[in-house]
């Protein structure tokens, strides 16, 4: 029972995560596109400037969420099927090569910079998350202790 | 691999002697405590013990969030919970066909424009280049189109209740209309009859894999 089963088993995963990132992606560009496209368009026109930037733009936003979490979710896959274990590392792993698969044609250093910035991010995330799911499985009651009697100075 | 394809939602209904069978008493005839622990047998150690009737089958605890969906007609060729897993697989899919596509597309459209007698490196950015340009652009409309029509297909679902092939029809169709529908009227014609054409096509690709 120790089994997520709130996520699917790992090939067919990779697809969820393509289109859970990709949808993430439209949705938040709409809404970031509409208010930059109705802010940046003169007075008159600013429904259609706000059509029109979301138009040109959201898609984008989608598709460059999309490509993240998609290979996210391969290399996290991989690395599972790889170190036949789950923990927190694989997605450290994941992310660094993440980053370095989407930077590799700006060049040796801007891979290697991109992969470690990367995986050091995911590592945040997985820290944060252990903390939180720590916070939360165990409410901190702190335990009522009977209080000493003042000792009465002599 | 039936996490892949689906089946048939089971409705296995427990007959009344299997019920008396797991759990020991007949349910219909108890009326207090005392009388099931007087059943013989019911305190039998190898009986409570928590892996104790394996053989029988293991009765699993279907969780409300665990279930698949329970939409008529719904059930389809990737089990599915709820409407995020009909969004996120079918727009992951149809994002991943158009990127293929058009990378495939624009992989040949750079070979054809390599310019001569250039070193490798610079071959091998002009087919690069040339991906990038046409991948990402045909992946992003396919992806935009499949979000808008799984969307409205969940909500027509939700508003009637049932999922038949009318609903992913209309659906296509408006996810089609809406689509173009700032380019004008023609292009927004268009647009609907290829996506009503493209939703057809996908109800009778689901029967012949079903």
């Amino acid at each position: 029972m120790s089994a997520d089963h709130t996520r699917d088993p790992c090939p067919i995963v990779i697809l969820n995560d393509f289109g859970g990132a990709f949808a993430m992606g439209v949705i938040g560009g709409c809404v970031w596109h509409g208010i930059k496209g109705f802010r940046n368009s003169p007075y008159g026109e600013r429904g259609y400037g706000a059509i029109s930037a979301i138009k040109a733009r959201a898609p984008v936003v989608g598709g460059n969420f999309g490509v993240w979490g998609g290979l996210f979710s391969t290399f996290d896959c991989s690395v599972k099927a790889v170190r036949k274990r789950e923990d927190a590392w694989n997605a450290v792993i994941a992310g660094f090569f993440t980053g370095g698969a989407l930077a590799i044609r700006g060049g040796w250093r801007h891979t290697r910079n991109s992969a470690i910035t990367c995986a050091c991010l995911l590592g945040v995330f997985e820290g944060v998350g252990m903390m939180m799911s720590r916070v939360m499985a165990q409410p901190q009651i702190a335990p009522m202790y009977p209080e000493e009697s003042p000792k009465m100075a002599a | 691999m039936s996490w892949l394809f689906g089946s048939k939602p089971k409705t296995e209904e427990q007959s009344q002697s299997d019920l008396k069978q797991s759990l020991g008493f007949d349910p219909a005839q108890v009326a207090d405590v005392s009388q099931i622990l007087q059943t013989p047998g019911v305190l039998d150690s190898s009986r409570l013990h928590p892996l104790a009737g394996l053989d029988k089958g293991i009765e699993y605890l279907d969780l409300e969030d665990e279930q698949l969906t329970t939409v008529e007609g719904a059930q389809g060729i990737i089990p599915s919970r709820s409407w995020t897993d009909d969004l996120c697989y079918g727009t992951g899919a149809v994002y991943l066909l158009g990127l293929g596509l058009g990378g495939a597309y624009g992989m040949q459209e750079g070979i054809k424009n390599i310019p001569p007698n250039s070193p490798g490196k610079l071959q091998l950015n002009t087919v690069l280049n040339h991906m990038t340009k046409r991948g990402p652009y045909l992946g992003n409309s396919a992806g935009v189109l499949a979000l808008t029509y799984n969307l409205i297909d969940s909500s027509l679902d939700a508003l009637r209740g049932k999922h038949d092939d009318y609903n992913t029809v209309a659906a296509g169709a408006l996810a089609g209309a809406l689509f173009r529908s700032s380019a004008g009227i023609k292009p927004m014609a268009y647009s609907t009859a290829l996506m009503a054409g493209a939703a057809s096509a996908w109800c009778g690709i689901k029967r012949l894999l079903q």
